[in-house]
């Protein structure tokens, strides 16, 4: 007995041993990854010309008031803002009485998913099936030729996020898009910029599922429901996290089975996809935040917060942009409280990311009024705000909450140029975007046919 | 003029001598005397004004409206007012713009309080018909008043919703006073919902809406033949339905007509044509491509001004600018707001947007003041000796998301536009150590 298992001990240090030694050529299977980007982006800016944008008012995006000032923009990107520049070889556009922002971007749209016309067979928006639909992604149901994308451009969105609908726990991931005309979703996809996962509190996923006597018809059944799915999500990363650090030792670990719905909640708890989530109210808000922290992702960006103003504090402390209408309100009961101050007072908190959002194919034409009702109305009572951070509530803030404002959101050096030019303030409702460039590439003149660009569907209708 | 303040200090005071009894007395008389008039408004003047008169008289600059018993009682051009006013206020308007009240239309104003709470809608009923009059559950304290009258909204024509049958109801007119009163007019027109079905065809539709004007012309020819035979005997009183019906041929109420596209709206005009009909049509997506035959039948097209999406096979053709085209038609037009009814005081806005693509400023003026008020005859929307003194006085133009409402009133009553939603914002925006549910 004694000698058998000094033998046999003898045995398993000198297979153990050989296993490491040869392990990494010849026993270990091959490495099973997840693609993380298995429809990827085509894009390519639109024909590009360097443009100089002469003697303008320009609000930059940072906060930040420029008269009479020019914008240099160069292969697709800003080269300089500053007075009197002078450059060669460049189309110039006398700007004088006119205004330039950075293009406007919607943090909240269903174009392409809810397209016009709003046929049944073009109902794709969400998947009411079940409460959690983390597996489906929204850019899976864009069709480009929404007439609703070139009239959103006629208003000087460049760029948007498309969300699946409210009625889940979790809805799947958005999408964010370079608002140019394509065939593909592909050829529109915004390069690099992160997933979104679409989360929705309160009265939606509770009616839709409580009315077919299942989980959740409670909003504490919503909650019950986050909980239960970011545990498995929690399981799944470590089964994931344990291959991928086994492997690396050298061992032939059993990859875990692929599940889409727990990849996309996964990537979330490896702060690789952001959290978009539907919620009105300020309790909800409060235990969504509480939920990110118990399982180590961060909230994201509330959308529709109508009662933001509520805990303005606690979701600048916590580091949560909120996108907000600015008087939407009264359709539902979560939507009752409104105030009209909402993104101001969420605005005036430190540290703060108020946005102004549509979820709307009429209101994304208009995004610039619609920060203009609340920089008016907040001034109207007792409010001190510029146009120069109102515009920061539909271009940088909203940067900021899709994970992309490091490549666009404000006419800094070396941002991508996307560019609106305005006959007129753009906070004045007789103001009218008159070009739109993104990324250098002009897509719309309000004056010149050749830039206006016109849907399939709507091609010979007479 | 009014009892002023003084006079009923005085006549007040004097009670104290009278015997308690005879106080009794003379303050229930002064109660039932003067309660109305007491609610009712003071007699203002309004000096120094920019007046969008919206009638003959054009734009007055430093000009003067006179206010009294809830009517205009004048309108002075710069240099014609009197140099003295014994009115109960003066009221200088620093060259501000003061316009008549604004009239929305075919929305659930005062019919719904929370859209998707139940028991909070009023708007339609599975049994509504010819006859639903909804004006029954109009609540006039509903906090969708004070917020729409931040848009300068002093009256709307209140719609049903669309019902089950052939036909919603009926609409009526209110005032946005937000008192018990505010009901201006019931039963004011017949609505119903035309163009593409989610089952059968649109034709079913048309086809049942000339039929019944058609039995009832037959049946009444009949009844009048039955008359001359049978001298003595009463005719049996006509159904409710068919008296609605008959009002409708007699042009005593117009028929609002939803429809988009232009096959179903130049059906209408045949109908209005055949029956001689008081026709409006609503919606009118496809007007444009019919817009003479519009203009040349005198039918008044209520829509939207921001629909340029082609949100369904019947509404391929809309644009910003349709409603500058259909104005230069010669098309009588009155502007709504898209979308449900809590946003109605977005209607200035809109009428900007429609100026900012083309529009002229008096054709918006009038498509939310004088063409409302002619159309469904109320005695609103001009600032002319004689109607009702619905005014707004604003801080800059009207039609800018940077002006507001500095002043209304409605009936010569002065109005607030404050409403719970400022109710919050105040709770919120206060300094306090306590919870938020003690500040007011």
């Amino acid at each position: 007995m004694y000698k058998t298992s000094i033998k046999l001990s003898l045995i398993i240090t000198v297979m153990s041993l050989s296993l490491t030694a040869c392990l990494p050529n010849e026993k270990q299977d091959a490495k099973v990854t997840i693609n993380k980007n298995p429809y990827p982006s085509t894009y390519q800016a639109l024909p590009q010309q360097n443009t100089l944008f002469t003697n303008a008012t320009v609000l930059t995006g940072t906060g930040e008031r420029l008269d009479n000032a020019d914008v240099l923009i160069v292969d697709g990107k800003i080269k300089q803002v500053a007075k009197g520049i002078i450059a060669t070889d460049t189309v110039i556009v006398d700007a004088t009485g006119k205004w330039l922002t950075p293009g406007i971007i919607d943090v909240h749209s269903h174009l392409g998913v809810y397209p016009s016309p709003g046929v049944e067979s073009h109902a794709d928006g969400n998947e009411m099936t079940s409460p959690n639909t983390a597996e489906v992604w929204a850019e899976h149901s864009v069709w480009p030729q929404d007439p609703g994308f070139q009239a959103a451009r006629a208003g000087g969105v460049t760029t948007l996020q498309i969300l699946p609908g409210s009625a889940n726990l979790f809805g799947g991931r958005g999408v964010t898009l370079r608002n140019i005309p394509s065939q593909t979703m592909q050829g529109m996809k915004f390069i690099d910029a992160p997933y979104g996962l679409k989360m929705a509190c309160g009265e939606n996923p509770k009616r839709v599922y409580g009315s077919r006597k299942q989980l959740p018809s409670t909003r504490m059944g919503n909650v019950a429901g986050y909980r239960s799915a970011w545990l498995a999500a929690t399981e799944y990363k470590r089964a994931w996290d344990k291959y991928n650090s086994d492997y690396a030792l050298g061992e032939n670990p059993q990859a875990p089975k692929r599940d889409l719905e727990l990849d996309t909640l996964m990537g979330v708890l490896a702060g690789e996809i952001l959290i978009h989530n539907h919620c009105y109210k300020a309790e909800e808000m409060a235990v969504m935040i509480d939920l990110g922290k118990e399982f180590n992702y961060h909230s994201g960006t509330f959308h529709h917060g109508i009662e933001a103003y509520k805990i303005a504090d606690e979701l600048a402390q916590n580091g949560n942009c909120v996108a907000m209408w600015p008087d939407w309100w009264g359709f539902k009961m979560e939507a009752y409280d409104m105030v009209e101050e909402n993104v101001a007072i969420v605005d005036a908190v430190k540290n703060s990311c108020a946005i102004v959002h549509s979820d709307s194919s009429t209101t994304i034409q208009r995004l610039n009024q619609e920060a203009a009702k609340v920089l008016y109305r907040a001034n109207d009572n007792g409010f001190n705000l510029k146009v120069e951070q109102a515009i920061t509530w539909i271009t940088a803030n909203a940067a900021k909450s899709l994970g992309i404002n490091d490549k666009t959101g404000t006419l800094e050096v070396g941002k991508n140029a996307d560019v609106v030019l305005w006959s007129a303030n753009p906070f004045s409702v007789y103001a009218q975007a008159e070009q739109v460039f993104i990324d250098g590439a002009k897509v719309y003149d309000r004056f010149d046919e050749k830039y206006q660009a016109k849907s399939d569907f709507l091609l010979g209708q007479e | 003029m009014q009892l002023n303040p003084f006079t009923l200090k005085q006549f007040k005071l004097s009670t104290f001598v009278i015997t308690p009894v005879l106080t009794l007395v003379l303050m229930l008389a002064l109660t039932l005397a003067f309660l109305p008039n007491a609610v009712n408004a003071k007699s203002i003047a309004i000096t120094n004004a920019t007046v969008y008169t919206v009638a003959s008289q054009g734009i007055l600059e430093q000009a003067t409206v006179v206010m009294d018993e809830g009517k205009i009682l004048a309108v002075y051009a710069a240099g014609d007012a009197p140099e003295q006013f014994d009115t109960d206020e003066i009221l200088d308007a620093k060259g501000r713009i003061l316009t008549p009240g604004f009239i929305a239309s075919m929305n659930s104003l005062g019919l719904v309080e929370v859209g998707a709470v139940a028991r909070t809608r009023d708007g339609s009923d599975e049994k509504a018909d010819i006859t639903f009059d909804a004006s029954l559950a109009f609540n006039p304290k509903s906090t969708l008043i004070p917020y729409a009258r931040k848009g300068g909204i002093t009256n709307n024509i209140v719609a049903p919703e669309s019902g089950e049958g052939l036909f919603a109801g009926q609409t009526f007119a209110v005032n946005l006073s937000g008192e018990f009163n505010s009901i201006i007019a019931k039963k004011n027109a017949v609505l119903i919902y035309l163009g593409s079905e989610n089952k059968g065809s649109r034709a079913q539709k048309l086809q049942l809406l000339d039929n019944k004007f058609a039995d009832a012309i037959k049946k009444s020819a009949k009844k009048n033949g039955q008359k001359k035979n049978k001298k003595d005997e009463e005719a049996p009183a006509l159904k409710r339905k068919e008296q609605v019906i008959n009002a409708l041929l007699a042009g005593e109420k117009p028929l609002l007509a939803y429809a988009d596209r232009a096959t179903d709206l130049l059906a209408l005009l045949a109908l209005k044509k055949k029956y001689a009909i008081d026709l409006i049509l609503v919606g009118a997506s496809d007007a444009v491509l019919v817009a003479d035959e519009i203009a040349d039948a005198n039918v008044p097209v209520i829509l939207s001004s921001v629909d340029n999406l082609p949100s369904s096979f019947d509404s391929l053709h809309g644009s910003l600018t349709n409603m500058a085209i259909l104005a230069k038609a010669g098309v009588k037009l009155m502007l709504m707001t898209k979308g449900d009814s809590h946003n109605i005081n977005q209607l200035r806005f809109d009428a900007g947007i429609a100026v900012a693509n083309g529009l002229s400023k008096t054709d918006a003026f009038l498509a939310l003041t004088a063409n409302v008020a002619d159309v469904f005859k109320l005695n609103t929307g001009r600032i002319v000796a004689g109607k009702n003194a619905d005014l707004v006085l604003w801080s800059a133009d009207p039609f800018e998301i940077s002006s507001k409402v500095d002043l209304m009133w409605i009936n010569g009553k002065s109005v607030s536009t404050q409403s719970r939603q400022d109710a919050l914002r105040n709770r919120y925006t206060k300094q306090t150590n306590m919870p938020r549910a003690y500040s007011n």
